[in-house]
């Protein structure tokens, strides 16, 4: 026999190996260093805290008493998370949307935010987990007694109750943001999970194969209806497997694991069989070692205790202490995660809010906030394992372990209802949710909980045996006579027809708050809202009615009123709400940006305000954004006016080089066209010369005059197009100089003397006395002014011919006109005037190509200064100016 | 790639989808009709009663396909 030192000294030993590991994966956490304390296996492993105590020496009792009946409560689990992609993949999705720390949290935040349900959700699960932490102090200390050790029980789970509050508080507590998850705790818990599950395991194989012989053996040995009864699968083992399912989800400590302590969504597709792999090596060999206690170990024997008593009874002393050690990390486990969750549940549901309506000052530092609730939550645990341990002094740690598990599953699924109904029913409100959760839970307390004490806390022997006042119908164990059921199934059966039943009846029959509505499509619209990323839009299925309960609160009344007409006339319904599609969702929220701004706008109507769903962070992170939209559209509409610009001037330039393109078609022909002239008399005029035979020596100079003249023409033809190819290119350099603008003008009248007198040509000049110094190049300079005075000698000849040259200076340029008194130019000419090959309609007189104004203005633009035409009713006056030298 | 090789996987996720959905109910069937009760007989194998095997064999085989399923399903 093992004694009660070592005993003491090995759970000491494991419990100082446990906070070792809780403390180095709290450090290696604090440093960043999570890597493997975050994988899938450490999460299915943590979610293993549902096998408590109970199924590591309970459900070898229940398979004693029962038979297979205990394997219900590991199936419901099974096809719970084999479903996980309908159910627990939604639950983990809204958990993390909604920043949810608890069920109490899930349930309240649900039903738009109401602290009423979260009280009440709180206060269930406390006291539905009472007896299942008094359950656990109860394993422990009846693994203890089967070692006849002589230590006193209550003495025993009060020193065991004080170490895990020690525990908790310590590694439960470190910090206050509940999203901030345990690292240490569920480390320490998935190493609780391993031992666990070797112990059973290796007790198993020990008593199957060390004493029992195979399995043919012992299954020999079982008694017969242990195994073929057919009240095994009956209703009691369908509403166990329900029951049991409906548990892994409501029970305050499996929530925390599964949705608070999760850290990646796809680790539930492991856990997803994961999770039930585990839990069928759990139970393989539950069978195997109740049938062979029953067989083996003499009668009167605790079943409960068979796990320890096996091995001890054959002399396997380190066996059992492995074991024992096992049902010691199944209870401590279950304990120090479910105080975890019921004190966040209790200090953020009830002493948070208390304090902040009793306490003087409302307006506190955060700081004194964190203190506060950090403290609060230390006294819960302190509480919560207060009352487990109180609950096993009443009880007396009587009653198998199995059934004192099931009230407190039968009291947690009572949140069922709510959960299912707020996950996938839009129309769940919070009346309903409050109505079937009070009856539920009543019913519960009534029919299983009370009862449980036997008569010694408030229901007394007599009433749980006659009924109140002796009113037969109202007996807990056979409410309006529905008797000679299992008192469990019994008590699930009416618990929940009045939970669903009020839950639906009273969802039906009240009228969501606007935060209900919004918070219900939050949850049930989880997937599809996340689909539409980025965007703020309220998603398609949101209701008109929703929006404009919106409306009503941000614009009044009357106006939403208007709005809405207009909007489900638009929509072609002569009466009522418009549907709520994407346009007027989008029409309502500029009509409320008009009212609150953009942003604001934005988060009501997709949040609706004040709910508190919308942080401070959430509106900053909004207003940031905003604000980078508008400076990204400012840059957009930039660039879109330079690309405009750039447009146009492109649009310009293709003009210019079509124009251009045709010019020089233009130029082209009119070229060949001028060439064939010349080209056409002297290839005449000298084949003439070569047929003819005796040809008159004066017709014969004639000729030849004719075709020199024609040959020069054609070379002035061919310089001129040169000329103006090279000018038009701007390839041709010309050297400027200062000189003087008189010496030019006179040079061009010497030049041309002969003509202008030949025609009697009157020059009037109007030139200042100073020479005006110019900054040009004098030959091409002169060329321009040449060019000029005999085209006014050729076809600006008045009566009596007069030609005019005037001089003067505009800024920084000189100024020189040249004006003849001849017909002048018709004003459907004057844009002609500078094309190449123009010749006037009106006197078209040989000698010129027609190329002398447009090489003349190349000549300017080339000088940097210009050629122009005046307008004006006598006479054709050009215009030349000239930069003026530099002083 | 291609418009049909696009349509057969979307119709395969959703097929796997549908699986996920349909297995918690195939698993209810086999576990909690009164199915059950047929192998709940004296017939043994190797010395191992019926129901026994048929229990754990059900949720063997439903681990393994939720495995499966499991590994092709993405969780987003």
């Amino acid at each position: 026999m093992l004694s009660l030192n070592t005993l003491i000294g090995a759970s000491l030993g494991y419990a100082a190996l446990l906070f070792a590991i809780a403390f180095w994966a709290e450090r290696r956490a604090k440093a960043g260093r999570i890597g493997w304390l975050r994988s899938p296996l450490v999460y299915t492993l943590s979610i293993s805290v549902y096998c408590t105590g109970w199924t590591f020496y309970g459900a070898v009792g229940s398979a004693a008493r029962n038979g297979f009946e205990f394997v219900t409560i590991y199936l419901g689990p099974t096809l719970v998370f084999i479903g996980w992609w309908w159910l627990l993949r939604k639950l983990l999705r809204v958990g993390r949307a909604q920043r949810i720390t608890s069920i109490a949290d899930l349930i309240s935040s649900r039903y738009g935010k109401s602290t009423t349900l979260a009280v009440l959700v709180t206060l269930l699960a406390v006291i539905g987990s009472t007896p299942y932490i008094a359950l656990q102090l109860q394993s422990i200390t009846l693994s203890f007694s089967v070692f006849e050790t002589g230590g006193n029980a209550d003495l025993t789970a009060f020193w065991v109750a004080a170490g895990l509050a020690a525990f908790t508080i310590l590694f439960g507590t470190r910090n206050v943001d509940a999203n901030e998850r345990h690292h240490g705790v569920v480390t320490a818990i998935a190493i609780e999970a391993v031992v666990k599950l070797v112990a059973l395991l290796s007790v198993g194989a020990f008593v199957v194969w060390g004493i029992g012989g195979g399995p043919a053996e012992i299954f020999a040995k079982a008694p017969p209806e242990m195994l073929r009864s057919d009240t095994i699968f009956s209703a009691r083992w369908v509403s166990l497997t329900l029951l049991s399912a409906m548990a892994i989800l409501t029970l305050p400590r499996m929530f925390q694991v599964i949705v608070v302590e999760n850290a990646e969504e796809r680790h539930l597709a492991t856990a997803s069989w994961a999770f039930p792999a585990y839990l069928l090596l759990m139970s393989l060999f539950i069978l195997p070692i109740a049938i062979a206690g029953n067989a083996l170990l003499p009668a009167g024997s605790n079943p409960d205790l068979y796990v320890l008593s096996l091995p001890l009874a054959n002399g396997q002393n380190n066996l059992a202490l492995f074991a024992f050690l096992g049902g010691f990390s199944s209870a401590t486990s279950m304990v120090v995660i479910a105080a975890i969750a019921l004190s966040t549940m209790v200090s953020n549901h009830i002493f948070m809010p208390l304090w902040l309506r009793f306490s003087p000052q409302k307006t506190e530092t955060s700081g004194d906030v964190r203190t506060i609730l950090l403290r609060s939550r230390r006294l819960s645990i302190a509480g919560i394992l207060g009352l487990g341990y109180l609950y096993f002094r009443i009880t007396g740690g009587s009653g198998a372990l199995a059934s004192i598990g099931l009230i407190s599953f039968a009291g947690s699924a009572q949140i069922i209802p709510s959960l299912l109904g707020g996950l996938f029913w839009r129309g769940a409100t919070r009346t309903g949710a409050l109505l079937g959760l009070v009856t539920g839970f009543a019913v519960w307390a009534y029919t299983l909980f009370l009862p449980s004490f036997e008569g010694s806390f408030i229901l007394s022997q007599s009433l749980i045996e006659t009924g109140p006042f002796g009113l037969e119908f109202l007996k807990p164990n056979a409410l309006f006579g529905l008797s000679g059921y299992d008192p469990l199934v019994h008590s699930l059966f009416w618990s929940m027809t009045f939970n669903i039943g009020f839950f639906i009846l009273g969802s039906l029959f009240s009228n969501p708050r606007p935060l209900e509505r919004i918070q219900s499509s939050q949850f049930v619209d989880v997937f599809r809202l996340e689909n539409a990323t980025g965007s703020y839009l309220v998603s398609r299925s949101a209701t008109s009615e929703d929006l404009f309960t919106l409306a009503q609160r941000i614009l009044g009344g009357d106006p939403a009123q208007r709005l809405f007409t207009e909007m489900a006339k638009l929509q072609g319904k002569p009466s009522g709400l418009p549907d709520a599609t994407d346009s007027v969702i989008q029409t309502l929220e500029r009509e409320l940006a008009g009212s609150v701004g953009a942003a604001s706008a934005h988060v009501m109507v997709s949040q609706v305000a004040g709910g508190g769903t919308v942080s401070v962070g959430e509106l900053m992170k909004i207003a940031d954004e905003t604000a980078q939209i508008l400076e990204y559209s400012q840059q957009l509409e930039n660039q879109s006016h330079r690309l405009e610009r750039t447009a146009q001037e492109l649009r310009a330039a293709n003009a210019q080089l079509t124009e251009m393109g045709a010019q020089k078609d233009a130029f082209l022909s009119q070229v060949s066209h001028e060439l064939r002239t010349p080209m056409t008399s002297i290839r005449s005029f000298s084949e003439i010369l070569r047929e003819t035979e005796n040809l008159d020596l004066p017709d014969a100079k004639r000729f030849l005059r004719i075709i020199q003249e024609e040959s020069e023409r054609l070379t002035r033809l061919l310089d001129e197009i040169l000329d103006l190819s090279h000018l038009e290119s701007g390839r041709g350099h010309l050297p400027l100089e200062a000189l003087s603008l008189q010496d030019v003008i006179e040079k061009s009248l010497n030049a041309t003397g002969a003509l202008l007198k030949e025609a009697n040509f009157k020059v009037e000049l109007g030139l200042p006395n100073l020479p005006l110094k110019v900054h040009s190049n004098f030959d091409r300079l002169a060329q321009v002014f040449i060019n000029l005075i005999s085209n006014a000698v050729k076809y600006g000849r008045g009566t009596p011919p007069v030609l005019t040259i005037s001089l003067t200076t505009k800024n920084a340029m000189a100024v020189i006109s040249v004006a003849d008194n001849g017909p002048g130019i018709p004003v459907a000419d004057r844009k002609k005037v500078f094309e190449k090959f123009t010749r006037l309609s009106a006197a078209n007189l040989a000698g010129s190509a027609g190329l002398g104004l447009a090489i003349s203005r190349e000549i300017m633009r080339n000088l940097k200064g210009d050629l122009k035409l005046l307008p004006g009713r006598e006479g054709a006056r050009f215009q030349i100016t000239v930069p003026l030298a530099h002083k | 790639m291609s418009g049909p090789d696009l349509a057969t996987s979307a119709t395969r996720k959703r097929k796997l989808r549908d699986g996920a959905m349909l297995l918690p109910v195939i698993g209810a069937f086999l576990l909690l009709s009164p199915l059950i009760t047929v192998f709940a007989s004296p017939a043994t194998l190797f010395g191992i009663p019926s129901v026994f095997l048929y229990i754990f064999g059900v949720w063997l085989g439903l681990v393994v396909i939720a495995r499966t399923m499991a590994q092709r399903l993405d969780p987003g």
